[in-house]
């Protein structure tokens, strides 16, 4: 499932975080709102960010 | 999680101020010029309780004017509680526009969490 967790504290400071996203797409999905709300004073990028969707190279067999 | 962005408010929509005030059972702002003690000030005029001078947002700039003479004209916890609500419905507002849920949760240290669940083809909205 992909989610947007966004924590607002008494202060009016928001913290957003993405969950269930890899790669960049979190990004993507997150734009709106941080475009939205203000103007970014940090941002940090987890594991799950750096993960790439790994493809299976395709094999082709000669038959003889 | 994926990445984590942390934002400083800036009040830049009538309409989620409008609707943080109702929730806050404050008057609904009114675009004005008001007097302050530095000089006048043009924008959405919100008067916060026991606040000796309004709160005026200027929504074009995304600037906010006030005279609390640090906390003796008026308690800065009262405009803290407002831009925290400006928060929620400017999120709440946004997340609908694009067609998401959106969870409201109140947390043990005052902190208002939104959980919105993205839908299929998200990316395209």
């Amino acid at each position: 499932m992909q989610t947007i967790e966004i924590i607002i504290s008494t202060d009016g400071q928001s913290r957003i975080e993405t969950r269930g996203f890899t790669g960049s797409r979190c990004k993507d999905a997150s734009r709106f709102l941080e475009t939205a709300l203000g103007k970014v004073s940090s941002e940090k990028l987890t594991a799950e960010y750096h993960q790439t969707v790994q493809h299976q190279p395709n094999h082709l067999t000669q038959e003889n | 999680m994926s990445h984590i962005v942390t934002i400083q408010t800036e009040v830049r929509d009538a309409e989620a101020l409008g609707l943080a005030c109702r929730r806050l059972d404050l008057g609904e702002p009114v675009h004005e010029s008001v007097p302050l003690f530095s000089g006048e000030a043009t924008g959405y005029c919100v008067r916060l309780p026991d606040w000796r001078y309004p709160v005026v947002f200027d929504v074009d700039q995304g600037q906010v004017r006030y005279d609390n003479f640090e906390g003796r004209w008026g308690e800065p916890g009262q405009l803290n509680r407002l831009l925290q609500f400006y928060g929620v419905e400017k999120c709440r507002l946004e997340a609908r526009r694009k067609g998401h849920s959106v969870l409201e949760n109140q947390l043990s240290d005052g902190s208002i969490k939104l959980t919105i669940q993205l839908g299929e083809g998200h990316a395209n909205n």
